[in-house]
């Protein structure tokens, strides 16, 4: 069945994401991606993965695939406080103007970016900052990280069910190249 | 001045004769007694700010989100207009963004000005055309917005008149221009949004100039009265009469009857949004009863006998929802009449019969000076016997109804903050009503989960059940709208303010569509209030700051002076009373750097955006009206930071801080392009939390024209805000140091390592301008 968004809506136009329903299907993606980004939210910290929460899952996955992350919303402080320093501190919204301009190296100075990963910005605002990736950030491939369904993205979760994302999110960290 | 003028007389003796059934008309009258010189831009027309709009939409870029890849608006579509497809007419994706934005700018501007429409004519009526409009004692300055936008000083009801016939064009030219076939750029419809954000806030002055002048509100008052606030101090003891919308002329002949039949000791008005403020700055013994949000909880509390509504974001379910607690409603706006049969040619005491009986739900009434009576009457008729009825479920009665619930989770699905409402239920099964009185804190009150619940369930109405000692203690005093700022307290604080030692003007204005309830309001106006800056409040947002008692039980009205300085919390009073903070700018300029006002806006703009640090907050934006306030806004280049849910506006203003072409100006005196500092850095942004948004307004609070000593404190404070909500020390203060007297003393060695890590050079402190022809001799 085709998957909904979560919240009943925020339906979208005429292209929609495709289910993240097992971590290979991303693989041919994450195998072209040359350059990929990972944007965590304010909420990251409140969603419990494993022993630990879902910056903790960040940190794990920006260490296994060299990946630059942002954090949004204030979401850096947890960063920070764990001694992580390859976070950055954006706005959601200013990540999804900068996200438009396939030049963009962002604040590492290491981009230009061809592939996101995001996750724990609250669910709407995810939805707009997606919209303007998917109509005007045409050079990436983004994959929402949420258990909620992301329309806009090229991959999302479909509303799935708590036990098995957790399990798939782990997945996806292996396929990166780190452990759970 | 110009104004029309006509004049009748049956029979005139004059020098030239005797005439009989005489009529003149004249189509312009110059008024010459006013030396200021006339400027450029008298009431332009749509292009006539086009080169300022486009200077602003240069260095702040539309980043579009759309909500929507297809446009529906005519026969041709839907149109898909995804990836780089354009629709039938030709418009792309970019433009439909913009058209969309320029048409909620449009909806917005026409409620305020139909409002102010309402009001002057309804006054005129009532005063005559000469009625004199007065702002208050020491406002010489009287009616900047108008002035600025005009040319005008509207010194009568009748001038008020000649100004709305202005704004009632461009508000027909900018809807034209939404029109299929009409304007194709993003761009100029960018443009001209910004344009109707200009004549909304020009028919918000023109709307409470009019109220303040004729109906006995504070006059540019610092000391409004405190009044009361909050759904615990509606006494049950006496018949009550809910006002909810934004017009004041209905909700006040029903305080004036009440005052004129000495009925105050058995009946009482209260207020939810913006009648509340008017309804206050009328007759303080009304009550403030709470934001927008808060409407169909207490209309499910079934405390108000009658319903009285005027326009502007009301629930459009009010008939039915006050039906379900036997309270009939009274329309009184053509503009939202809810279907209800008009009865404003009948006999009052039919009217009254009918609604007390029960035989209709409700009624319009055109005649606003017969509200006030039936309103009256018909609460204190149903009184007696609509106390001894029980509106809501017994939390025993909510423990067994739970019990069937089939936990779909639509009822989270549905809830535009993701409340856990399904799990809330699931507890209630149990008896633990705890979870419930959680989701009522941050609940904003749109009942979405009750309409996709299957069961049916009134779960609103059981967060209010579960949260009902917190609705008891809902008890607050809170400063009524003291409408515009006095020129002697603009002159106290111009130069502080422009050199930037006073750190900033915030204003936290706008709706009650808060991501997590209204106390977030609160806490940011504290923080920097706390750090002296000038705290200005309007609307829903002026509420909810008042909603919150420190340890001593005060609200922060009680707490901090209603007198526009540093460290106040001044509310200018509702919607329309958002003017005055845009007044208190353009006033800066007036008084401080002695700039003339008249039909001179882009100029004065200019001003204000290079070096009046005001930043407007509408954390709870919801409405269109929000969208054209804040257009208003950004044309005068003041930033406007919303919540989160104001992303769904689906267009931000952007600047790039690292584009250096974008941050350069003019130094007036010696014409010379120089880079500033990206200041303000942004013109709309919406953030996440409490946190960014804080960080956020630290920052856009700083502009190129700071003194040393002013840049130091403002980099002081966000530095300090930074470090506190985000757990380190900025990286980009380099970016504000222009020379090294700009940096705070003890965070020296801090900004010091991060200048060399830049490779910083010191630059001038210049007198900053977007516009040429500001350069000393002209820049020829």
């Amino acid at each position: 069945m085709k998957p909904v968004p979560w919240q009943t809506g925020e339906i979208c136009g005429p292209e929609s994401a495709k289910s993240l329903t097992k971590a290979d299907v991303l693989k041919r993606d994450l195998k072209m991606c040359k350059k990929p980004l990972l944007i965590v939210g304010s909420q990251a910290f409140t969603i419990k993965h494993g022993k630990g929460d879902m910056i903790d899952y960040a940190i794990a996955l920006s260490n296994a695939g060299k990946i630059d992350v942002i954090a949004t919303g204030g979401a850096i402080k947890e960063f920070v406080e764990r001694g992580f320093d390859r976070a950055k501190t954006m706005g959601a919204m200013e990540v999804a103007y900068h996200l438009q301009n396939p030049e963009w190296v962002g604040p590492f100075k290491k981009g230009p970016y061809d592939m996101i990963m995001i996750y724990g910005i609250p669910y709407y605002m995810e939805w707009t900052l997606l919209s303007a990736v998917m109509n005007f950030g045409t050079h990436l491939t983004a994959i929402a990280l949420d258990r909620y369904f992301q329309p806009h993205a090229k991959w999302s979760f479909p509303n799935m069910k708590e036990k098995q994302y957790h399990v798939i999110l782990d997945e996806i960290l292996e396929l990166v190249g780190g452990s759970k | 001045m110009k104004k029309k003028a006509y004049f009748k007389a049956d029979e005139a003796d004059t020098g030239l004769g005797k005439f009989k059934g005489l009529e003149v008309h004249i189509g312009t009258i110059v008024d010459d007694d006013w030396d200021e010189p006339m400027g450029p831009t008298p009431m332009p027309n749509p292009t006539g700010l086009r080169s300022w709009d486009h200077k602003l939409l240069s260095r702040y870029q539309p980043s579009y989100m759309p909500y929507c890849q297809v446009c529906c608006l005519c026969t041709f579509g839907k149109c898909d207009l995804s990836g780089d497809k354009k629709g039938a007419c030709g418009i792309d994706i970019k433009g439909q963004q913009a058209r969309i934005v320029l048409a909620a700018a449009n909806i917005g501007c026409s409620a305020h000005l139909a409002h102010a429409r309402h009001m002057v004519d309804y006054l005129i009526e009532e005063n005559g055309p000469r009625t004199e409009l007065i702002q208050g004692p020491g406002t010489e300055i009287h009616a900047p917005v108008a002035r600025l936008v005009t040319g005008m000083r509207p010194r009568t009801l009748e001038d008020a008149s000649i100004i709305l016939n202005y704004c009632e064009t461009q508000l027909a030219h900018t809807l034209s221009a939404t029109h299929t076939g009409q304007e194709g750029s993003w761009l100029d419809f960018e443009s001209k949004v910004l344009h109707v954000g200009m004549i909304d806030q020009l028919s918000m002055e023109i709307a409470d100039l009019a109220q303040i002048s004729t109906l006995g509100f504070p006059q540019a008052d610092p000391d409004a009265p405190l009044v009361e606030s909050g759904m615990g101090l509606m006494d049950t003891n006496k018949a009550i009469i809910l006002t909810i919308g934004h017009n004041i002329i209905p909700a006040a002949s029903i305080t004036d009857y009440i005052t004129e039949k000495h009925l105050g000791d058995q009946a009482e008005v209260g207020g939810m949004c913006c009648t509340a403020w008017d309804i206050t700055r009328r007759d303080p013994k009304a009550k403030v009863i709470g934001p927008i949000s808060w409407q169909l909880r207490f209309i499910r509390s079934g405390k108000a006998d009658v319903v009285v509504v005027d326009e502007q974001c009301v629930r459009t379910d009010v008939v039915s929802e006050a039906k379900k607690v036997k309270a009939p409603v009274i329309s009184t706006s053509d503009k939202a009449v809810f279907g209800l049969p008009d009865r404003s040619d009948d006999p009052i005491d039919d009217v009254v019969k009918e609604l007390v009986s029960g035989k209709i739900d409700g009624c319009y009434i055109s005649d606003h000076s017969m509200v006030g009576e039936i309103a009256t009457r018909v609460a204190l008729e149903l009184k007696p016997k609509r106390r001894k009825m029980k509106f809501f479920p017994t939390k025993k009665q909510i423990q067994k109804l739970a019990e069937d619930c089939k936990k779909c989770s639509e009822c989270i699905r549905a809830c535009p903050n993701d409340q856990p409402v399904m799990e809330a239920v699931l507890a209630a099964q149990t008896g633990n009503m705890e979870p419930l009185r959680e989701v009522y804190k941050n609940c904003i009150g749109c009942a979405r989960c009750e309409s996709a619940c299957p069961n049916d369930y009134d779960l609103h109405s059981w967060m209010v059940v579960a949260a009902e000692a917190d609705c008891k203690d809902e008890r607050y005093m809170v400063r009524t709208g003291r409408g515009a700022i006095q020129d002697i307290e603009i002159r106290n604080v111009g130069q502080p303010i422009v050199f930037g030692e006073i750190p900033g003007v915030i204003a936290h204005v706008g709706c009650a569509n808060y991501p997590g309830g209204g106390q977030d309001v609160h806490d940011m106006a504290e923080e920097f209030a706390k750090r002296r800056y000038i705290i200005v409040t309007s609307g829903c947002a002026a509420i909810s700051a008042g909603h919150v008692r420190d340890e001593n039980g005060q609200s922060i009205y009680e707490r901090r002076s209603g007198e526009f300085d540093a460290g106040c919390v001044v509310n200018v009073g509702s919607c329309v009373s958002n003017s005055h903070i845009a007044g208190a700018a353009i006033k800066i300029a007036a008084i401080f750097a002695k700039r003339n006002l008249r039909g001179n806006y882009a100029e004065i703009a200019d001003y204000i955006h290079n070096r009046v640090g005001a930043v407007g907050i509408s954390w709870g934006a919801m409405s269109q009206k929000a969208a054209s306030i804040a257009s208003g806004f950004w044309r005068l280049g003041v930033p406007v930071i919303v919540g989160p849910h104001g992303s769904k506006y689906r267009r931000m203003l952007l600047g790039d801080p690292d584009d250096e072409r974008a941050w350069t100006v003019y130094d007036a005196r010696t014409g010379d392009r120089v880079v500033t500092s990206p200041a303000p850095e942004h013109l709309f942004y919406a953030a996440e939390t409490v946190a960014e948004a804080n960080v956020l307004t630290a920052k856009l609070v700083i502009r190129p024209n700071d003194t040393a000593k002013g840049r130091s404190i403002k980099l002081s404070h966000y530095i300090d805000i930074h470090e506190t909500y985000y757990g380190f020390f900025p990286e980009d203060v380099w970016k504000y140091i222009r020379r090294e007297n700009d940096i705070p003393i003890t965070l020296k060695d801090k900004i010091m390592a991060q200048l060399k890590e830049n490779k910083w050079k010191e630059r001038r402190i210049i007198d900053p301008t977007l516009l040429k022809e500001q350069i000393v001799g002209g820049g020829t």
